[in-house]
C-alpha cells in the first residue's frame, strides 16, 4: 500500500477520534483566590499598576480598572477622590479580578489549591517584583508591603492593614 | 561614487522603513494639521501628544523624554504660562520645567532621562503652592498621552491648575 493513502487514513482516523472523545460540556474548574478580600489588593494595583499608561488600558492581558486609571462605566471619569461616585466602583473590582485570575488559569489554581505556595509561579507576581521582562521594569521587592499584600491574598488571609499601608508609599 | 551609495542605500531604506509604521502613522494624522497661524516649534500643537511625533524615530522631529502642556482651567483651553513642572524620578533625581505661551514644556533626554514611576507636581506661575499629581507617570513621558480631551473612561481630561495655584 502506498504511503500517501496510508497517511491519508492515519489522519482521518485521529480526527474521528478526536472529534468523539472531545466533550462539548468540558470544563477546566479554576481554583482562585477570594473575590471577597480582594479590593484592598486592587486599590493597591489601581494605583501602582493601573495608571493610563500601563495597565489602565482595555487592550492589556492584565486590565486593571479603578478610579485612579481605566474606569468601566462610560461617564465615569479617573479621579483623586474616594468617595462615591468618584471611588472605584464594584463592577471596576470585578473586572479587575476576572482579569487577574484569568490570566493564568492553571497555574493560579496550582498556587491557590496549594495556599498560596511559590507565588512567583505566576508571571504577574514575577514581573511586578521584576525578576521577569517587564515594561514597567521591577514595581516592587520581594517581601515588600506590596509583594506580601498580594501573596497574602493568594494565600487566602488579605493582609488589609498592610495592603493600606503598601498604598501610601 | 561607491562608497556613497554604500552610505546613503541603508539610509534611505531605514527612512522607508521607519515611514511604513501603518499604526503609528494613523495615530499621527489623527492628530489633525497645525493651526492656522501657528508654525511648528515650542509653541505648536498644545495639548497634543508631544512624543507621539517627537519619538526619536529616524526622520521624525527632535526626540523629547518628557513634554506636554499645563493649561489654566478645566473647561477652557486657557494656557498656564510659567507654570513650573516638578518632575521626581523613582531614582530620586528631580528635575524642573518651565511652560511657555502655549502652556508646553518639553525635554530632551540630553536634559532628562527619567527613570519611573515619575511623580509630578505642577506650580502654577507666582503661587505659593503646588499640586501633586496623585498618581505616578508609569513609563511614558507624554502627558496628553493619558491626559486627553474629552475626559472620560480612558482619560484624565486636559492637565490643567488654576491660575491661584488651589487644588483642581
Amino acid at each position: 500500500m502506498s504511503a500517501v493513502p496510508l497517511v491519508y487514513c492515519s489522519v482521518l482516523a485521529l480526527t474521528v477520534v478526536a472529534c468523539v472523545t472531545a466533550s462539548s460540556d468540558s470544563r477546566v474548574v479554576e481554583t482562585v483566590p477570594d473575590r471577597a478580600s480582594f479590593e484592598p489588593v486592587s486599590d493597591l494595583l489601581d494605583h501602582r499598576c493601573g495608571t493610563l499608561d500601563c495597565h489602565g488600558v482595555s487592550y492589556r492581558n492584565l486590565r486593571i480598572y479603578g478610579r485612579e486609571g481605566l474606569r468601566f462605566a462610560p461617564d465615569a471619569r479617573p479621579s483623586s477622590r474616594t468617595e462615591a461616585p468618584f471611588g472605584t466602583t464594584v463592577a471596576e473590582y470585578d473586572a479587575t479580578y476576572q482579569s487577574l485570575v484569568s490570566l493564568e488559569p492553571e497555574a493560579m489554581s496550582a498556587v491557590v489549591s496549594e495556599g498560596g505556595a511559590s507565588p512567583e509561579r505566576l508571571t504577574f507576581v514575577r514581573k511586578a517584583r521584576g525578576v521577569e521582562e517587564h515594561k514597567g521594569l521591577g514595581i516592587w521587592k520581594e517581601g515588600d508591603p506590596e509583594d506580601i499584600c498580594v501573596t497574602s491574598w493568594l494565600r487566602g488571609r488579605t493582609d488589609v492593614a498592610l495592603c493600606k499601608q503598601a498604598l501610601e508609599r | 561614487m561607491r562608497s556613497l551609495a554604500i552610505v546613503l542605500v541603508p539610509l534611505a531604506l531605514a527612512a522607508a522603513l521607519g515611514a511604513c509604521d501603518p499604526v503609528h502613522s494613523d495615530s499621527v494624522d489623527a492628530l489633525g494639521g497645525e493651526a492656522p497661524g501657528v508654525r511648528k516649534g515650542p509653541l505648536h500643537r498644545p495639548g497634543q501628544p508631544c512624543l507621539r511625533c517627537h519619538d526619536g524615530d529616524f526622520g521624525d522631529p527632535p526626540e523629547f523624554s518628557v513634554a506636554g502642556t499645563i493649561f489654566e482651567s478645566q473647561t477652557e483651553l486657557r494656557p498656564a504660562v510659567g507654570a513650573t513642572v516638578h518632575l521626581t524620578m523613582h531614582d530620586g533625581r528631580t528635575f524642573d520645567a518651565t511652560t511657555n505661551e502655549a502652556g508646553n514644556f518639553y525635554l530632551t533626554p540630553s536634559e532628562l532621562t527619567p527613570t519611573y514611576p515619575m511623580k509630578v507636581e505642577v506650580q502654577a506661575r507666582g503661587a505659593r503652592t503646588s499640586v501633586k499629581m496623585s498618581t505616578t507617570v508609569g513609563r511614558y513621558g507624554a502627558c496628553a498621552e493619558c491626559h486627553s480631551d474629552p475626559a472620560g473612561p480612558t482619560s484624565a481630561g486636559h492637565v490643567f491648575i488654576p491660575a491661584d495655584g488651589r487644588t483642581p
